[in-house]
């Protein structure tokens, strides 16, 4: 194709968009996270509690990706390869967590868990707190991601069929080893997918966690909240410190997400 | 009796896949299901194989009521219309799934593969992948992998359809001779009467959910038993008012007649051999079957076909011709007859 | 395992028109009804049981509050200038990305996903920073006296940001279907590019557009992190909704965090309606 004046505009203009809109606030994290020296970047990002958030991220994310794998697995085997009233019904209720504001989503907890929900005595009397605890947090951030993997499994296996599942079945293949044999080496670039976006977003939920975290430092706080904090209390180069982690990895999980995103359309292809 | 079916029923919301659906098999036939797109014949072969559970009625194997009994259990072979070969396995993964399945010695399993790899001639080929392999390859291994676990039952679903033209004839007669050979009752499922009539011993022929006819398909094909199968099963050009004809009169109760090409004798006009009963037409187009000519003649607007045998007299578009019907399959909703062209016959002489 | 439960008339049409040799259907829809319900539908149940304990006065005093509904204003307007502004844009990089070969293509396309990967707070402050009075964009434009951050232009910018992901990825696939041999054809035939852009491609791209528009804007009216540092959340002003309950939440005001809340579904639902008949319509064409 010949390049033209349009089509140098038309390039140039995207390209503005894209460095002014998504490429200068990456730039904007890196720049005050080390505008005072790799020193005060080490001791931000090294700090008690920016390290208890960061750990508390890391827990509350393995346990959403441990949710939300087993039921996206459980979700898409059961609609994506039987036939049943109510399929469109069940995928819509599915998708709901991805049509609702965080901030709703930490409502819900609260409603359900705080003070005036209705399964308080309950919790109470088992001696566990969930709002303003890690459980809270830990729910609101599975709420939030819960389609997620789902999502990317259902219409995949919808589109390959039955009839290898159906084979393996007809010749006495059990289950657990349908999936293990058949089903999995089909799905297994789509579940890892899955399982990138899933990371992302809830290592980086702020919204819903926020309303159920209570803010108590080195206790509840997420790394995102964390950055919160800092940057109310006017710790500009400590809050871009402690960002660069999220922007790092996110960076990271963008250039996992393209390498598999490749492997999935050579699969299909 | 190996396969029985008695009065089977099965509904998908409003379509009634399998009407009252009886037949029986012969142990060692290679039997056909034939009938078009939506007309039962994958459900029937799905309700035997335990991929569907019938509404009602009765399936038994080898004198067995087998419909309670899980699919697996029911020593059936299946392959899948698109063959369904596990794409993530070897030739040689997919041939032995069946025996690992069942726990099988691995030396045991090694010699079966080996010897199926043999019988359907794709030595070699052991390590490629579904993807690296032709349309009949993949047939091929469909076909080895149901076998492999010694099934007493095989059933096929549209084995052809998904392959070239060209290979197919060739597939035909080597699943033919192959089945021949291992010598396993066998059903096959297919919408193509040409693919029917070459390879089944027997056909049995379904429309709506119903079946129309069972029988050898020379049989069928002489003697159809109902107007569908009339129609179905070779070429068959309706005619209009049969009445109007020369040598056939009303036949009360039977409005409809088709005609086969080879009822129609076409013959030059200073040939014709009958000339009060036969009609003039004119040529409209010929056409190269490759063991025989298949010439359109338009009779007075009604368009008819008939094959002509490369030897005879070469005909020419547009030239007029002597058009000879001499006989007609009538019909109503329930029954068909075979009558012939009364003036042939008080003539006293029958050719062919 | 929950055959028997299923022994009612749905269990049974359910269970006959179920597969019949895949194993598994009766564990994985269990799982799967028993997970939603704890995780998704029980709690979200509670927007219900809680509203029923207040009045239908009460409920609408709640939602029709004066300064709420200034926040409904302020969310509306900047989401639904954000979208257009995006659906520009989106229309823009989905094509550019399609159809033209230049260097950095396939690191452009990445980055297109920079908002869903990016921690929103992470956006927020760092987009709060760069607009302020003292931030390289902010600082250019407060020498004409326009202030970006804690106003409704900040609003609107983190806006754009979280929502161009939305309008680019519907818009691509549909690109990509799209055979190019089909405005060649309409070259062929002395079209011009820009006729050939709004007669041809144009229709052809309007639905994923509107199905991107939604999403995004839906998004926008939602979203917490990446607003609500730029916002500044001055009462009247750059007050959002997802804020105000915020703070109705935190003065323990919860039939009105709720109700507010319960706006905010229902007009949720709407959008996801709307999307998914559009949808439908895509698929429609795109298949036949």
């Amino acid at each position: 194709m010949k390049r033209n004046g349009v089509q140098l505009i038309l390039i140039l203009l995207g390209a503005a968009f894209v460095f002014v809109m998504l490429i200068l606030p990456l730039i904007t994290v890196m720049t005050y996270a080390l505008r005072q020296g790799w020193e005060t970047f080490a001791e931000a990002i090294t700090d008690d509690y920016a390290v208890k958030a960061l750990k508390l991220t890391g827990f509350s994310t393995v346990i959403t990706l441990a949710v939300n794998t087993a039921f996206g697995v459980f979700a898409s085997w059961a609609i994506a390869k039987f036939a049943f009233r109510g399929k469109q019904v069940l995928t819509t209720l599915i998708d709901i967590p991805f049509s609702i504001s965080p901030i709703i989503a930490g409502l819900i907890f609260i409603l359900v868990f705080g003070r005036i929900g209705w399964a308080y005595p309950l919790t109470e009397s088992l001696g566990v707190k969930v709002v303003f605890a890690v459980p809270g947090i830990v729910l609101a951030t599975i709420f939030v991601t819960f389609p997620f993997i789902s999502r990317e499994l259902i219409p995949l296996m919808q589109a390959q069929g039955n009839e290898e599942e159906e084979a393996a079945a007809l010749m006495g293949a059990k289950g657990l080893k349908i999936y293990r044999r058949i089903t999995l080496p089909h799905i297994k670039w789509a579940l890892l997918y899955g399982v990138i976006l899933c990371t992302a977003r809830a290592m980086g939920e702020f919204g819903a966690v926020s309303v159920v975290s209570g803010h108590l430092r080195g206790k509840t706080n997420t790394l995102p909240l964390h950055v919160e904090i800092l940057f109310n209390e006017y710790k500009l180069t400590a809050a871009f410190a402690v960002s660069s982690i999220l922007v790092v990895t996110a960076i990271i999980i963008m250039i996992l997400r393209n390498i598999v995103e490749y492997k999935l359309k050579k699969e299909e292809g | 009796m190996y396969v029985e079916l008695k009065n089977l029923n099965k509904r998908f919301g409003n379509y009634q896949a399998a009407d009252g659906v009886s037949f029986s098999i012969e142990k060692g036939k290679l039997v056909g299901l034939l009938g078009p797109s939506g007309s039962g014949k994958t459900t029937i072969l799905r309700m035997i194989s335990g991929l569907e559970q019938p509404d009602s009625g009765d399936i038994f194997i080898d004198g067995v009521r087998v419909n309670d009994l899980p699919a697996a259990k029911r020593g059936v072979g299946f392959v899948f219309q698109n063959y369904a070969l596990f794409r993530y396995m070897t030739v040689f993964d997919n041939i032995a799934f069946g025996l690992t399945v069942q726990k099988k010695d691995k030396a045991f399993i090694r010699a079966r593969v080996t010897e199926l790899i043999r019988l359907i001639g794709l030595e070699g080929l052991e390590k490629r992948r579904p993807h690296q392999l032709s349309g009949g390859q993949k047939q091929r291994v469909a076909f080895a992998r149901a076998l492999a676990p010694n099934p007493h039952l095989l059933l096929l679903d549209e084995p052809f359809a998904a392959i070239d033209a060209k290979v197919r004839k060739e597939l035909r007669s080597w699943l033919r001779e192959t089945i021949g050979k291992v010598g396993i009752t066998s059903v096959f499922v297919t919408h193509d009467q040409e693919e029917a009539v070459e390879v089944a011993d027997d056909i049995i022929i379904t429309n709506n959910g119903r079946i129309e006819q069972i029988g050898s398909p020379v049989d069928i094909y002489r003697n159809p038993k109902t107007p569908f199968a009339a129609q179905f099963i070779g070429t068959s050009i309706r005619i209009p008012e049969y009445w109007k004809l020369h040598g056939y009169e009303k036949t009360p109760g039977f409005e409809h007649a088709v005609v086969r090409p080879e009822f129609v004798l076409v013959s030059k006009i200073e040939k014709e051999q009958y000339p009060v009963t036969s009609k003039r037409g004119v040529i409209s187009g010929i056409f190269f079957r490759g063991n025989a000519m298949e010439l359109n003649i338009d009779v007075n607007g009604l368009h008819l076909t008939s094959n002509q045998s490369l030897d005879e007299a070469a005909f020419a578009v547009g030239e007029e011709v002597s058009v000879l019907i001499y006989r007609l399959y009538i019909y109503n909703e329930t029954e068909v007859r075979l009558v012939e062209n009364s003036s042939i016959k008080s003539d006293g002489t029958f050719f062919i | 395992m929950p055959k028997r439960a299923m022994g009612t008339n749905t269990g049974r049409s359910i269970r006959r028109r179920r597969n019949q040799v895949i194993p598994g259907f009766g564990l994985s829809m269990g799982v799967t009804i028993f997970m939603l319900s704890l995780i998704v539908l029980i709690p979200l149940a509670s927007v219900f049981v809680v509203l029923s304990g207040a009045t239908p006065q009460e409920i609408w005093k709640a939602i029709t509050d004066p300064q709420t509904v200034s926040t409904y204003k302020v969310s509306f307007a900047c989401a639904g200038i954000a979208s257009v502004v995006n659906v520009v844009f989106g229309i823009l990089l989905a094509w550019i990305i399609t159809r033209y070969k230049f260097p950095l293509r396939r690191v452009l396309d990445g980055l297109i996903e920079l908002p869903f990967a990016l921690p929103t707070a992470v956006a927020g402050i760092s987009l709060t920073t760069l607009y302020s009075d003292k931030g390289w964009i902010g600082g250019f434009f407060a020498k004409f006296g326009v202030m970006i951050s804690y106003t409704t232009i900040g609003i609107t910018i983190a806006m754009i940001f979280i929502g161009i992901p939305f309008v680019v990825r519907s818009i691509q696939p549909v690109l990509e279907k799209l055979d190019p041999q089909y405005d060649e054809a309409a070259s062929v035939l002395g079209a011009s590019k820009a006729r050939i852009f709004f007669k041809i491609i144009f229709p052809e791209i309007t639905p994923a557009a509107l199905t991107g528009f939604g999403l995004a804007f839906a998004r926008a009216i939602g979203e917490y992190g990446s607003v609500v540092f730029i916002a500044g959340n001055i009462p009247w002003k750059t007050q959002i909704t997802p804020l105000i309950i915020k703070s109705k939440l935190e003065q323990f005001n919860y039939t009105a965090a709720t109700s507010i809340a319960l706006v905010m579904i229902i007009f949720a639902f709407c959008v996801l309606f709307g999307i998914n008949t559009l949808q439908a319509r895509i698929n429609r064409i795109a298949q036949g």
